[in-house]
């Protein structure tokens, strides 16, 4: 009888809830003849909402770990795991009314869903090395059969290999730099792997070593948020996986990968330092590292979307971009970052999550993600131009929409770290994303197109929209509560 | 007489070994066994740093559970390639290109 | 713990060519047990051929020497055929449900000491993979001719 266990059950409601869903999903879809879309539906729903209930009330316990220091319940664990089960909850609702999903069985899709969120909520809560390694595994092998989802489609199927193999080297050289780091520490877990570098016997031992494992580690970490050089799959697979898929890979495992990257680098690599903020060792100097990969990834998304021709592939690049300001939050090392990360993510679900749906709506009434196909929609379709226009003014960053406080925390979270020229970088690299984002509302709304049969939205799709469109313009009237939310879950269990 | 290091030069060549023949094999198949390689890399360190420097167990649990997680990634993977293949009539991942841009 | 990697190699120079324990002979010189194996095997080859070919009678060369059974079925075509594909779904499948079953060993060494705790955990565990089993066998994944081929046959 071991006690512990069964004392920290009751913390892991939201998960054992999830996993009950999954194999009922499983079940469901083998026996129900007939009824079986609704039913599945239905119970992933309610799996999903029942989860997010349960989180709530574990929000205020008393930071800590459970099951041998697996897996961590602090402020910002239950921040992600309400954050990632809203994100599923919000693609579910949307996968019904997609025309690419509609010709196979959807029961596998909520089924492999489930197993996805089950899988982000571990990964943004693991506090050890084995545990982040196999629910990166279980978020990524549950990725790769949504991608291919569409199995007589070509460009699914491509999709899918591809991620695949991406990812199958990347999580391959992760384990190995994770080995190398259990090698020089002796251990797996985040909180002792900290004291083991913090209690070196010379300053600098092993730094090559741990230099090597570092950079290894985060190959792996860096293919889920898609940051450059790490980022080859994002575009063909945002462009091949169903347009529900999409919309989940850019917000969901992206949060998570963002969650762990956190974790890993926040208990493990760095101390706290004076006030709210944190210093990495003299062995392993990981800042100026990730700053790098976070100038490149910002800079590449944003010149490479400039000429991209297909919506897919343009929010995918766009959707790079976005991870190096999100990065940037993360760089700085500080309290403040680590709360403007979340700002971020918080105001890229709805504006990001939007944009993808009425790419879906789109595709549904027109069969195309091509943007010369959006010419003039304006005048087929007010609602979708002007609600498309309004999240990509938020995805710019323009006053007063969500994504400007996201912008606005990143940047000033930089500039009270004394890394103004950082800021300026950003900036600069958010005035590049002016001109491609403006330029798909120039032609939904300025350009004539031939064809001008108006377009009816669903209404089920357009009360998706309205979801996401009330967030993206009213955040800023709830912004105490963002701020008092956002604010408290900064904190990371670091060790007694 | 075989001492840590040993075990460290193997890992590291099959590692290399591995991250070439993904580098340059264009069969997915055979890709895949070079990421087989590059995972039985890290579960030889795995073992060896267990045995040699940190004194428990860990590190051979992390290999089973990696066992087990590379079985279930090649059969998703040889899952994902046979579809590729009724579609393609092929495995060469040159073939792969219809995505582009 | 600083690992000692060049120090290391000079060790495993110094224990190939002198004996690390006093009394100890070289690893060189234990390796001369597996030389004489290796010349053991060589010699014993070379006896047996020189002999054989001594005793047998020469000049009876016949195609059906060259078959693959020399009193057997015919071979047809060549080995390298292509393989039905059911043949590696269920390799697949097998191999899954096969490695699972490590995950049972820890825990049937430990079960004594658990008790209930364990056995309630292993149900746990061996119910999902049941469901695993329930959902390939109604997929019809584990006949050898799935029950929509069957159909799809019997339509054309």
């Amino acid at each position: 009888m071991d006690p512990k266990i069964i004392a920290d059950l009751h913390k892991f409601y939201p998960e054992i809830v999830i996993t009950g869903t999954f194999l009922l999903v499983i079940v469901a879809d083998l026996v129900f003849g007939r009824l079986r879309r609704a039913v599945t539906f239905a119970l992933t729903v309610l799996g999903l909402a029942a989860a997010f209930a349960l989180t709530l009330p574990l929000f205020g316990a008393a930071p800590g770990t459970m099951f041998s220091d697996m897996v961590a319940l602090d402020p910002m664990a239950l921040f992600f795991k309400a954050f990632l089960i809203l994100a599923s909850l919000l693609v579910v609702l949307a996968a019904p009314g997609s025309r690419e999903l509609s010709g196979s069985g959807l029961g596998e899709f909520y089924a492999l869903l489930l197993g996805v969120t089950l899988g982000m909520i571990l990964l943004a809560s693991s506090t050890d090395l084995l545990m982040l390694f196999l629910s990166l595994e279980m978020v990524s092998v549950g990725s790769y059969i949504m991608v291919g989802y569409l199995r007589n489609d070509r460009q699914s199927n491509e999709a899918s290999l591809k991620y695949l193999l991406f990812g199958a080297v990347s999580t391959g050289v992760m384990l190995y730099g994770i080995t190398l780091l259990f090698g020089v520490t002796g251990s797996t877990k985040l909180i002792v792997i900290r004291h083991a570098l913090a209690g070196a016997a010379t300053p600098g031992e092993n730094s090559l070593i741990l230099l090597v494992s570092t950079l290894f580690i985060l190959a792996g970490l860096g293919f889920k948020i898609a940051a450059v050089p790490f980022h080859f799959w994002c575009p063909d697979v945002y462009t091949g996986a169903p347009t529900p898929v999409t919309a989940f890979l850019s917000v969901a495992p992206k949060a998570a990968g963002f969650a762990i990257l956190v974790r890993f680098f926040f208990t493990g690599l760095s101390q706290a330092g004076q006030g709210l903020t944190w210093i990495t060792f003299a062995s392993i100097n990981w800042m100026p590292i990730v700053m790098v990969l976070s100038i490149v990834t910002m800079t590449f998304g944003n010149i490479a979307a400039l000429r991209q021709e297909n919506m897919k592939r343009l929010l995918a690049y766009s959707s790079i971009a976005h991870a190096g300001y999100i990065l940037m939050g993360a760089v700085v090392l500080t309290s403040d970052g680590l709360q403007a990360v979340l700002v971020y993510l918080i105001t890229y679900l709805f504006m990001n999550l939007g944009a993808f749906m009425i790419v879906i709506e789109i595709y549904n009434r027109t069969g195309s993600f091509e943007l010369k196909d959006y010419r003039g929609f304006y005048r087929r379709s007010p609602f979708l131009s002007v609600s498309m226009s309004v999240f990509l003014l938020s995805l710019m960053g323009i006053p007063p929409l969500a994504g400007f406080f996201g912008k606005l925390y990143v940047f000033a979270a930089a500039v009270n770290r004394d890394l103004a020229w950082f800021a300026v970088i950003g900036a600069l690299n958010s005035v590049v994303a002016v001109y491609y984002y403006a330029r798909v509302m120039k032609t939904m709304v300025i350009d004539g197109g031939d064809e001008t049969s108006p377009v009816h939205a669903s209404w089920d799709s357009t009360a998706l929209i309205w979801v996401m469109l009330i967030p993206t313009v009213g955040l800023m009237l709830f912004w105490d509560q963002v701020q008092k939310i956002t604010s408290g879950s900064v904190g990371l269990f670091l060790g007694n | 007489m075989i001492g840590l290091t040993h075990y460290l030069v193997i890992s590291a060549a099959l590692f290399s070994l591995g991250i070439m023949c993904v580098l340059t094999r264009k069969n997915a198949v055979s890709v895949l066994m070079g990421i087989e390689l590059i995972l039985n890399s890290a579960n030889l360190n795995l073992v060896a740093f267990s045995r040699f420097t940190s004194g428990n167990l860990d590190g051979q649990v992390f290999a089973v559970f990696t066992i087990i997680v590379a079985a279930a990634e090649v059969a998703v993977a040889l899952a994902i390639v046979l579809s590729m293949y009724r579609m393609l009539r092929s495995v060469n991942l040159d073939r792969a290109d219809t995505l582009k841009g | 713990m600083r690992l000692h990697l060049r120090q290391d190699w000079a060790s495993v120079v110094s224990a190939v060519l002198s004996p690390r324990l006093p009394g100890e002979k070289p690893m060189l010189a234990q390796f001369s047990n597996v030389l004489i194996f290796m010349l053991m095997g060589l010699l014993f080859l070379v006896f047996a051929l020189v002999l054989w070919r001594l005793l047998r009678p020469a000049g009876t060369y016949s195609d059906v020497k060259y078959e693959t059974y020399e009193c057997g079925e015919e071979a047809q075509g060549s080995a390298w055929i292509q393989f039905n594909i059911r043949f590696y779904v269920v390799a697949l499948i097998f191999i899954i449900f096969d490695v699972e079953i490590i995950f049972l060993l820890p825990w049937a060494v430990v079960f004594k000491n658990l008790g209930l705790f364990a056995f309630v955990e292993g149900l746990i565990f061996i119910a999902i993979l049941v469901v695993g089993l329930a959902y390939v066998w109604r997929k019809g994944d584990l006949a050898w001719v799935k029950p929509e081929d069957y159909r799809a046959a019997g339509e054309k």
